[in-house]
């Protein structure tokens, strides 16, 4: 490449020096700009908010509502365990952690008796998370529940104690 | 000298007045009376230089359940507690009975324990039937016959420093019974001559078994108060074997599911001793993998063999999923892992693998009912959220992949704007420095 | 033209004449170890990646121990990028301190700490221990279970100074065990103290650098004043240039780094778990873990690592006044001596890192 440009240089005189510093220059401020998006354009994208919002330990969105129905059970995700939301009969709204005591299956509600249900050993949980019957040793671990939203959209929170 | 004397008499009435407050707030010991019953027999007894004689009085003063609500040594062994004279205490009138033995021992407890009335006044939840429940037990059985080798109520309970069941100290506290029970049924000079149905002398390994169990593990390391210790199989004070028939059921107490699965099982009609025949009665351990299936060291591979054989068939298709669950299970964890490790957002993964280990607990309580038939599809279903879950993982790694790929494109980018400058500071060089030269 | 004109503009109010004059006359000089001018200007381009990573991270990151590992999980997986942040903060903080080191024994081996610059030297010292001090304070802000234990194991060296020793461990650490007490004191340290310590010394660094120009080897300062001229360059745009050549390869390497080896986010610190066997801290520190490993229990009566603490001391403080104590050097001699004592500390260096790396 050098004895090229050394050949052009002698073929036309003065006139290429200038052509190739405008070419070199081209490369140059395309190569600047474009370094420059390349860092730039991470940086923006990280100062945008995720749409998860927070990392969830203490809290996370359980469901809408209008999705949880009197005298029924969702399972959800909270964090990295499941929890467990329940409606009881009268409306109220409570929330566990959905990993049973005895040996880590994940419980449901069971709605005929208003109850937590484990099917793996046929264990048994009150609404209070304590235990009814069967090999669970301890209660359920009871998370706060709070319901935050415009009206109609609601969605329910649970956060730890 | 009248000041003096005035101050005298309100500090003598103050004092008086003092003492007889004290007098009367002093606590009633005994709800069967107003001041503490004296107990004369104990203060003799723990005076005396036999040992032998000392050691009721001291245990019987030094915390027992009965002297806190008032009860004297008289209640149980009759004669008059309120004199120090042994010839007075002990006078035929005074209904002095001595040591009880044999039944009279039992009639001197069940006087109280039996009678509903008198024991509400102390503990009104606290059942009244243990005498009754006794005397159908193989100790009681054999008390009547006239063996005072049996053990009695004060075998277990003590006789002098009693504590409540609930206190840790009580040799019936739950950590304690498995102690209690084996001070007999572990001493061949004491067992000896007695036998079994079959005519085979009564073993006495139960408790060194009982050590080797997932059950006493449970209570003493785990502290689980709940796990099972003599009697909760044998009963309290019925106490016999719960007979070879019943044993399902008395697993079942607090082992439903499996209980309700082997109940539906062809092996409920075949085995005698129920739950007993694969996992032993004493020893009773977690189960080990290699228990299910048709190798050597299965149990199954006991009674059952060869293709013709629809169980040995079963247990290894049963065997067979189970395993396979199992190490894809242990597979894509480790692939869930990887992407985990590496930065990738696996929770919902994660959480999903939770939900197929789930399986493989049910599949092993499904599995006591035997039916092959009924195993595979929760094992199946297990397998199928595995390959979502390795699909995710899948894609979590492709998309480090991309990146990294993405990265080398920008490399490249970078570097060819490295040549250039460097070409241009060649230029600039040689235009500047030369002229300066 | 457009930067002629806000040129013009800040002159009006600012008068950068002066400034303007000064680096447009500023030359550097060519020789054959020119090539280590570029590592402090390397070292400071770093220092600034840091900063910037850094700062974007603080908006993500949550300095308690219940959030700090989520939070960074949180930036790893879910923020856009956060990725490249975190690995680019991690990579630089490392070719930071290399840099740093490399900088620092390429100045003591070519002496440039001789007169007039001595100040340079002091201020160059104290800001190599600021970047340890980052490093370690840094290390154990993601809350993860080798960090924890490699502070632990750190601060507990601490510890072994005589007579101040448990003292400053319980300063360090923020109370008698590593807790969350200990992540809150170093995050305060490595985002507010240590940059406002470093930010003055900085300063006050360049300023030096800026008045007294480059130095140069002895021999070639000998033949300057012995009439022959030294070869030079203009500072802008020449010298500028090849810096920002050298930060573009920088670039690179990082991104390269960031993205082939990603920094591990390992599992979360648990206070109670037992200390996982073969812990040791980063690379940077290794040699000075490693050797007080290796001291015997007792010397002379005394506890061994007393010792190596106090002689570590030592050797920093004798680092820190080098140059007033190198006479010759100041006398325009050379000084053999120094250039052994700079050339065993290398040495010793390398291989008690490389021996500290493949121990149990």
């Amino acid at each position: 490449m050098e004895r090229q440009k050394q050949k052009e240089e002698r073929a036309s005189g003065l006139d290429t020096p200038v052509e190739r510093r405008t070419f070199l220059d081209a490369v140059l401020g395309f190569g600047i700009v474009s370094s420059a998006a390349a860092i730039l354009y991470p940086v923006w994208r990280f100062l945008i908010p995720p749409a998860s919002g927070e990392p969830a330990t203490a809290s996370a969105v359980a469901a809408r509502l209008a999705e949880v129905q009197p005298n029924t059970g969702i399972l959800f995700r909270f964090g990295s365990t499941p929890g467990l939301l329940v409606r009881d009969p009268n409306g109220e709204l409570r929330a566990f952690s959905a990993v049973c005591t005895h040996l880590d299956c994940t419980v449901q509600y069971a709605a005929d008796t208003s109850q937590i249900w484990c099917a793996c050993h046929n264990g048994f949980y009150d609404l209070a998370g304590n235990v009814v019957s069967g090999p669970p040793p301890r209660p359920l671990e009871q998370f706060a529940v709070d319901v935050r939203g415009e009206p109609g959209e609601e969605e329910v929170v649970v956060s730890r104690v | 000298m009248s000041v003096f004397l005035d101050w005298l008499r309100s500090i003598l009435l103050g004092s008086a007045i003092l003492t007889a407050a004290l007098a009367a707030a002093s606590p009633a010991q005994a709800q069967t009376g107003g001041a503490r019953a004296p107990n004369e027999c104990a203060t003799c007894h723990g005076g005396l230089s036999d040992a032998a004689f000392v050691a009721p009085a001291v245990a019987f003063r030094g915390g027992d359940v009965h002297q806190e609500r008032g009860f004297t040594c008289a209640d149980c062994h009759g004669g008059d507690p309120t004199v120090a004279n042994k010839d007075q205490a002990k006078a035929p009138e005074t209904g002095y009975t001595g040591i009880p033995r044999g039944t009279d021992q039992i009639a001197v407890c069940a006087r109280c324990h039996s009678d509903a009335a008198f024991m509400r006044g102390f503990a009104p939840r606290q059942r009244v039937d243990q005498a009754s429940e006794y005397a159908v037990s193989v100790h009681g059985i054999r008390l009547a016959e006239g063996d005072l080798n049996v053990a009695t109520c004060a075998s277990c309970h003590g006789a002098h420093g009693i504590r409540t069941a609930s206190d840790a100290r009580s040799p019936v506290f739950p950590t304690n019974v498995a102690a209690t029970c084996a001070s007999c049924h572990s001493s061949e000079s004491h067992m000896a001559g007695y036998e079994l149905p079959d005519g085979s002398p009564l073993p006495t390994t139960q408790r060194a078994e009982h050590e080797m169990s997932a059950h006493y593990e449970a209570l003493t390391e785990r502290n689980d108060l709940s796990a099972p210790t003599c009697n909760d199989c044998h009963g309290n004070h019925g106490a016999a074997p719960p007979g070879v028939r019943s044993v399902a059921n008395v697993c079942g107490t607090c082992h439903a599911v499996f209980a309700t699965k082997f109940e539906t099982s062809v092996h409920s009609f075949v085995f005698e001793a129920g739950c007993v025949e694969c996992h032993g009665n004493h020893a009773i351990v977690a189960p080990p993998p290699e228990m299910l299936g048709t190798s050597e060291d299965a149990v199954c591979s006991q009674c059952h063999g060869g293709d013709d054989d629809p169980g040995f068939l079963g247990a290894r298709q049963m065997r067979a999923g189970r395993d396979r669950l199992r190490d894809e299970i242990a597979r894509t964890a480790d692939l869930i892992e990887r992407a985990r490790v590496a930065g990738m957002e696996v929770g919902d993964e994660v959480l999903a693998l939770g939900e197929v280990r789930n399986h493989l607990v049910l599949a092993r309580t499904e599995m006591h009912a035997f039916t092959p038939e009924t195993v595979q599809p929760i094992i199946d279903e297990g397998l199928s959220m595995l390959t979502e879950i390795e699909r995710a993982g899948e894609d979590a790694l492709d998309e480090l992949r991309f990146r990294r790929r993405g990265l080398a494109v920008s490399l490249g980018a970078i570097l060819l704007f490295v040549v250039a400058l460097a070409l241009k500071i060649r230029q600039i060089d040689r235009r500047r420095l030369g002229a300066a030269d | 033209m457009m930067q002629e004109r806000v040129l013009d503009w800040l002159d009006e109010r600012l008068d950068l004449s002066s400034l303007r004059h000064f680096i447009a006359e500023k030359k550097v000089p060519i020789h054959a170890h020119e090539i280590w001018y570029y590592l402090g200007g390397l070292t400071l381009f770093l220092f600034a990646i840091q900063v910037a990573s850094g700062i974007l991270l603080i908006l993500y990151y949550r300095p308690s121990a219940e959030e700090a590992y989520e939070s960074v999980q949180f930036i790893v997986s879910e923020v856009q990028f956060g990725w490249l942040i975190r690995n680019v903060h991690s990579w630089s903080a490392n070719l930071l301190i290399a840099v740093a080191f490399a900088h620092f024994f390429s100045v003591f081996l070519l002496k440039s700490y001789r007169r007039p610059r001595e100040l340079t030297w002091v201020t160059g010292m104290l800001l190599l221990f600021l970047m340890l001090g980052f490093g370690f304070s840094g290390y154990l802000l993601p809350w993860n279970e080798l960090a924890f234990f490699a502070t632990k194991v750190g601060t507990g060296m601490a510890g072994a100074v005589p007579i101040i020793g448990d003292g400053l461990m319980r300063v360090l650490r923020g109370g008698d065990d590593v807790t969350g007490a200990t992540l809150s004191r170093f995050y305060g340290l490595h985002i507010a103290i240590l940059p406002a310590l470093t930010t003055l010394l900085v300063a006050g660094h360049l300023l030096l650098v800026q008045r007294q120009g480059m130095s140069v080897p002895l021999e070639i300062e000998r033949r300057a004043r012995a009439g022959k001229r030294i070869p030079d360059m203009p500072f802008f745009p020449n010298y500028v240039l090849r810096d920002v050549l050298a930060w573009y390869v920088a670039i690179a390497l990082l991104a390269a780094l960031a993205a082939f080896y990603p920094w591990e986010l390992g599992r979360k610190a648990d206070a109670f778990a037992p200390v996982p066997p073969g812990i040791r801290p980063e690379w940077y520190f290794l040699a000075t873990f490693h050797t007080l490993k290796m001291l015997p229990a007792y010397i002379l009566g005394i506890e061994g690592e007393q010792i190596g603490v106090l002689g570590m001391g030592a050797a920093a403080a004798f680092l820190v006044f080098v140059p007033f104590l190198d006479r010759r050097v100041s006398r325009g001699e050379p000084s053999p001596l120094f250039t052994l004592i700079a050339l065993f500390g290398l040495a010793y260096l390398v291989v008690f890192t490389i021996v500290g790396h493949y121990a149990e």
